[in-house]
């Protein structure tokens, strides 16, 4: 084994074993011991183990040597996981036995989640000397097998790590699927088990089987060239030129495959696969149950956020982390316009200027007011770009949360002690109550989200839309080629301002009363999370970001205290491995990654015509 | 007859360094104006302050007899004047085509609510826009067309770059064009390729057009007239003929010749 693959195996598994520690120490490892993932295997098993699989799969990455590409044989694969598992053991289990020399009493002065418990968690409820056996024997293994996985084919590595990662998905969605599965009257029990309440092992290599073989034969593509037969073309496409071939044959062997039958009318088909989904989308609530429907009206609420943040930051590249400022002028004027009381020591009391409108007769006045609140944050800062952009709008969401909380307008607002008696958002004729069953304030959010994904698609689409990405692009350009870069950017604040508000009068009539609490800098933080991790400038992108990082902490409720720990370890990991977002935008993606790639393309266009008849003077310097 | 543009004794500084000092510049209906002179000579600067991206520190910027000073570059595009840039400037995740439809821009009208509600006025404006986009691209022939439309402007080469940055700036619909080194970095044949374009685009476009430019077999090719910068001031105006044999202009470009 080289040298320098050698340091990086031991290198590799130290951090491994002290990521394993780290773990242990902010006590999450304890706290999962109750959450079973596959038979008697919990996920505290998976998290001691997943470090070092990690660790084998990294050190045995292909490596540029001298300018040259280089895959590991799976030979070097297999040592080089090993010895990386070995280490990441041994330091784990170094860590233990220090605990056991100074005493777990001693630790537990610096370190509170040092318990007895964790302990026994660490030594697989086993004496000192066979656990340590165990754990060395079980990380040297996963560690091999991490760095074998990663060796292997593609075709066969997919399938295996999307199939294990969906076991640990489908057990820790349980309170999703389980549910469901009841309510369509399913068996379920061979899925899981009714005794350890994780996956059974049968279910597990269901699970594993389908996912497996859906990701090797292209499910996900298949599927995509249902949904959007304009976006994957057909195979025979008339519209295509012959000269395209150089640009157009990748996408369209693709198609070729996605095309199910020629006979059949594509567009008739992704009709029906669309009703289908809106279908699922109408009657969730009922699959999944009430909890769930609690969650899914939070997610709705991080979405409008979202897409309206989406607008500002993805869509015409101001990057705003005050956005929750927009957030707290929604809320608290959907609050003062329905009727909702200021919270006293005595009581309640009416708002200085308080009205008794319907919901929906406040809202468009609530809109007004926020876009009006985007224009007069944004008209300040037209001149700042980038960081300095960053740091005013970060300066007015707090200013807009000390204002809503101050004592100075607590005859308007409630001041600390917040408002309450918030007109929930009847339709006439409908049994409504949001607190006693989440389902209704479902269709609610879910309409108000169909609106706003619908004008921000018409609006990304639009002269609007084209300006916002011109001016994204280059400012000054922009600027030079006619687009009036004040109003387009007052227009993003407004437009975004707005989208944002329709989320904070959601989020008050859902409680029904409001704190400052809720109107922490965290809220933009997080709306910013949920479009970086979905992909900037995209709206399935958005959807999925805020699924992702808003429903799944909701269902996983043991994680709920490493929330914001995961929150960070995931949006560094987009960062470093998929910085344009899980769904991207088209042209964000391009800007990240693709230059390179189509500068090959064009290289290699032009050298063909160039073999052909040379048409085209070469030369330009290619940049 | 008042020019089209007249740039009257302009002067503009940065710091102790005079870029503009008191130029007089005028270009007329249909003509084609070369800018020549040594790097440094304010040549980018007299554009820059053209198109209301530096204001003068003295003088007056008239087109149409009406003075466009104080004007933000985007209304000064608006009125007719249109640009491309040194180094190239294009929206490079764009594609080729939405590059040309963002010249448009100045000459539509969509808001927001038109936008959303995507009503028949919007519908037909924006057929129109791409029309008149495809058409700014059509000007070069297949160079800009066909599939590449579609394609990021990133992916397009050097000279297809240039190219299209001038399509773009055809596409704001100006009487003026101001064209900044639009051969620099091109190899012969496109620079002589590309003195056709600029005398097409007079000739068939009715264009004026102002060019800064170093080939001096494209400046000989091009202009009605010629005017020669240095240090800010016009040292001759003239034919192409008159302006290079003018000792003042030699001596910018070459130095004066040692004594003795």
């Amino acid at each position: 084994m080289d040298r320098s693959i050698a340091r990086t195996a031991v290198f590799t598994g130290a951090i491994a074993g002290i990521v394993v520690i780290y773990l242990a120490l902010v006590g999450m490892i304890e706290r999962l011991d109750d959450l079973p993932i596959i038979g008697r295997v919990g996920m505290d098993t998976i998290l001691i183990f997943l470090p070092a699989a990690v660790g084998g799969w990294v050190v045995t990455r292909p490596r540029v040597v001298g300018g040259e590409r280089r895959t590991t044989t799976p030979g070097a694969a297999a040592v080089t996981g090993m010895a990386e598992g070995l280490v990441a053991g041994v330091v784990v289990e170094l860590a233990l036995g220090l605990v056991s020399v100074l005493g777990i009493e001693t630790v537990r002065q610096v370190f509170s989640a040092v318990s007895p418990a964790l302990i026994e968690i660490m030594r697989f409820h086993m004496a000192p000397v066979p656990a340590a056996v165990v754990m060395i024997a079980g990380t040297t293994f996963v560690g091999l097998a991490g760095g074998v996985l990663r060796v292997l084919p593609k075709e066969v590595r997919a399938p295996i790590a999307s199939g294990l990662f969906a076991i640990v998905v489908v057990a820790l969605l349980q309170r999703v699927i389980a549910p469901a599965f009841d309510q369509m009257n399913i068996e379920r029990d061979w899925l899981y088990s009714p005794v350890t309440t994780g996956l059974t092992w049968i279910g597990g290599a269901v699970v594993f089987v389908l996912t497996a073989a859906a990701v090797r034969f292209h499910l996900g593509r298949w599927l995509a060239g249902i949904l959007m037969p304009s976006r994957y073309p057909s195979a025979a496409p008339a519209t295509a030129p012959s000269d395209a071939e150089g640009t157009n044959r990748e996408a369209s062997s693709e198609d070729r495959r996605t095309s199910l039958d020629a006979g059949i009318s594509r567009r008739g088909i992704a009709i029906v696969a669309w009703c289908v989904i809106a279908l699922i989308v109408a009657f969730l609530p009922y699959l999944v149950g009430p909890v769930v429907s609690r969650i899914l009206g939070t997610v709705g609420i991080f979405l409008l956020l979202g897409l309206g943040l989406n607008i500002v930051v993805g869509f015409a590249g101001l990057l705003d982390l005050g956005y929750v400022a927009f957030f707290a002028v929604g809320a608290y004027f959907t609050a003062i316009l329905t009727g909702g009381q200021r919270v006293t020591f005595t009581g309640y009391e009416a708002p200085a200027f308080g009205f008794h409108l319907s919901f929906y007769a406040a809202l468009p006045i609530v809109i007004a007011i926020a876009a009006l609140v985007g224009v007069i944050i944004g008209a300040p800062v037209l001149r700042l770009r980038g960081d300095y952009l960053a740091i005013v709008t970060l300066g007015f969401g707090e200013i807009a949360r000390v204002i809503f909380g101050s004592t100075w307008a607590q005859s308007l607002f409630g001041g600390s002690l917040g408002m309450s008696g918030i007109t929930a958002a009847k339709v006439p004729g409908v049994p409504m109550n949001f607190q006693a069953d989440p389902r209704h304030f479902y269709f609610l959010v879910l309409v108000f989200c169909l609106l706003a994904v619908f004008v921000s698609w018409r609006l990304q689409g639009s002269r609007v839309g084209r300006a916002w990405n011109a001016m994204r692009e280059d400012e000054q350009v922009a600027d030079a080629m006619g687009i009036s870069t004040t109003r387009f950017k007052l227009l993003a604040f407004a437009m975004g301002g707005a989208i944002g508000a329709v989320g904070g009068a959601l989020f008050a009539v859902s409680l029904g009363s409001l704190t400052i609490a809720s109107f922490q800098i965290l809220v933009s933080i997080t709306a910013l999370a949920v479009i970086i991790l979905g992909g900037l400038g995209s709206i399935p992108g958005v959807v999925v970001g805020a699924l992702v990082l808003i429903g799944l902490p909701g269902l996983l409720t043991q994680f709920v205290d490493y929330r914001l720990l995961i929150y960070g370890a995931v949006l560094i990991a987009i960062m470093l491995l998929r910085p344009q977002g899980l769904v991207p935008n088209v042209r964000v993606s391009r800007e990240l990654k693709e230059d390179e790639r189509s500068q090959d393309q064009w290289a290699k266009h032009l050298l063909e015509q160039d073999a052909t008849d040379a048409p085209e003077p070469t030369g330009g310097a290619l940049t | 007859m008042t020019p089209l543009l007249e740039v009257a004794g302009v002067s503009k500084h940065f710091g102790g360094l005079y870029a503009l000092n008191a130029l007089d510049l005028h270009v007329d209906e249909g003509e084609i104006v070369s800018v020549i002179g040594p790097n440094g000579a304010g040549k980018s600067t007299v554009f820059n302050v053209i198109t209301g991206l530096y204001a003068p520190d003295a003088g007056d910027v008239r087109f149409r007899g009406e003075s466009i000073l104080g004007r933000l570059p985007s209304q000064v595009t608006k009125l007719g004047i249109a640009r491309t840039f040194q180094n190239v400037k294009l929206f490079p995740n764009m594609t080729v085509l939405e590059n040309a439809m963002v010249g448009q821009h100045c000459r539509s009208r969509t808001g927001v609510l038109g936008a959303i509600l995507r009503t028949p006025k919007t519908k037909a404006e924006e057929a129109r826009i791409r029309e008149r986009a495809q058409e700014a691209l059509a000007f070069f022939g297949s160079r800009l067309s066909g599939y590449r439309q579609d394609q990021s402007a990133n992916t397009l080469s050097y000279a297809n770059r240039r190219r299209l940055e001038m399509a773009r700036a055809m596409a704001t619909e100006p009487s003026l064009l101001l064209l900044d080194e639009p051969t620099a970095g091109m190899n012969p044949r496109e620079t002589l390729e590309l003195r056709d374009h600029i005398k097409r685009m007079r000739d068939e476009r009715g264009l004026t057009i102002l060019v800064i430019e170093h080939d001096m077999r494209v400046v000989k090719g091009v202009s009605d007239r010629v005017v020669a910068l240095d240090y800010g001031q016009r040292i001759a105006q003239g034919t192409y003929e008159e302006v290079a044999n003018d000792e003042h202009v030699i001596e910018a470009y070459l130095g004066t010749k040692a004594v003795g």
